[in-house]
């Protein structure tokens, strides 16, 4: 009883977190069942899938019907990041605890300097290039117009997919929702507004995160008893972390999560070199 | 013949905005219905005194098992159920979504909705039948 309301807070608290600071809950769930409650490596990165996935269900709902998110240009993306998703989820099963933990210092560490310098970056900078010249308004229109949106059309549709392919590979080998790969891509590389690119990219974490979810369930690697209550948890954290968010210090917030993070990477530096 | 190629973006435009509204219908229902699911399944588990981080076997995941474990009002049936439900979810949304595009004869956007279902369902197929 008591351990289950443990494992209910930890992914509340992942929840709030991951929403205040812009992250699926995947990257906080991972390091909390591994170094907070000894969990296999393997077994917390399928529980925080099945997390992922109810985060992106219940964010995308809510961008879809308010037409935040792009349907076009997030089911094109998503075949490259599932795809990646498959080989990640293949891959995860050969690869040592050591190996795995490693990747996940890494992508903590590439995490820390993200957060960091979006901390440290002006509010109200500039982000992506929006609409480029009219083309021939009798021309027919090409694949790349009709996955864009209204004020801007999609830019390298070649290197979207690349970095969609990357990110369902990140996301099935550790257990996050990749969208730490897929924003930046859609935003700076595709030219998509940085609204449009969240919501965009958390609709097709669903999808990323169940190409992997499958195989871990059918493999019986996701124990219900754990996964239950923390994605319960995490749905809770999320809705009340996007209630607050207008109250809280984000800045601040960024600033402190970095610390946390490079506590956990050296962490898992240590559990990869098996001390 | 002027201005076509604004008017074919703006039914496209349109059939998008149709079918994110119905997507996006089909996310929230679902995802409510699966966590009540997963939630009886945590209350049963509390009910029966159960220890998640115990460190024992957990019961494996088997689909057709489901409806007989729920029947018997057993904890896990019911969270099975519930995560079921959450996998399948992103699924409904490619494949309403799919079905819209071709309904509209955008048959570049169907192909891709049927293309991300047969990489889930390699998925599936890889899962059943690879070692290691």
């Amino acid at each position: 009883m008591i351990a289950g309301i443990t494992l209910l807070v930890a992914g509340l608290l992942a929840g709030v977190f991951g929403s205040l600071l812009g992250l699926g809950g995947g990257v906080l769930i991972v390091p909390l069942l591994t170094l907070g409650f000894g969990l296999p490596l393997r077994e917390s990165v399928s529980v925080s899938l099945v997390s992922v996935i109810v985060t992106s269900s219940a964010g995308a709902s809510v961008y879809l019907q308010k037409h935040v998110a792009n349907l076009r240009l997030g089911m094109v993306l998503e075949l490259f990041s599932a795809s990646g998703a498959l080989v990640g989820g293949l891959i995860a099963f050969l690869l040592s605890e050591q190996v795995l933990a490693g990747l996940f210092a890494a992508l903590l560490l590439w995490m820390s300097a993200t957060m960091l310098h979006r901390a440290l970056a002006r509010p109200g900078a500039p982000t992506a290039a929006a609409v480029g010249d009219d083309p021939d308004p009798d021309a027919a229109p090409t694949f790349t117009d009709t996955i864009g949106g209204p004020g801007y059309r999609v830019r390298r549709l070649p290197l979207g997919m690349a970095g969609s392919a990357l990110a369902g590979l990140v996301s099935a080998l550790l257990g996050v929702g990749g969208g730490i790969v897929k924003v930046p891509t859609m935003n700076v590389a595709m030219g998509v507004p940085l609204k449009v690119a969240t919501a965009t990219s958390n609709m097709m974490i669903g999808i990323t995160a169940t190409s992997s979810a499958v195989i871990y369930l059918l493999r019986g690697q996701v124990d219900p008893y754990v996964a239950g209550p923390t994605a319960l948890g995490v749905f809770a954290g999320a809705t009340l972390g996007s209630r607050i968010a207008h109250r809280v210090n984000t800045r601040l917030l960024q600033v402190l999560f970095v610390v946390v993070l490079l506590y956990t990477a050296v962490e898992m530096v240590q559990k990869a070199m098996g001390r | 013949m002027s201005g076509g190629r604004q008017a074919r973006l703006a039914s496209m435009a349109a059939t998008a905005a149709r079918l994110e509204t119905i997507a996006g219908r089909l996310l929230t229902v679902g995802t409510r219905l699966a966590l009540l699911l997963i939630l009886i399944g945590v209350g049963g588990m509390a009910a029966r005194g159960d220890n998640p981080l115990g460190g024992g076997a957990f019961p494996p995941y088997s689909l057709f098992a489901i409806p007989r474990q729920i029947a018997a009002l057993r904890p896990e049936g019911f969270i099975w159920a519930g995560m079921t439900l959450l996998v399948a979810l992103p699924l409904g949304r490619v494949m309403v979504s799919g079905a819209g595009f071709l309904a509209a004869r955008d048959r570049r956007l169907a192909l891709v909705s049927v293309l991300v279902l047969l990489v889930i369902c390699a998925s599936v197929i890889a899962a059943l039948t690879l070692e290691g």
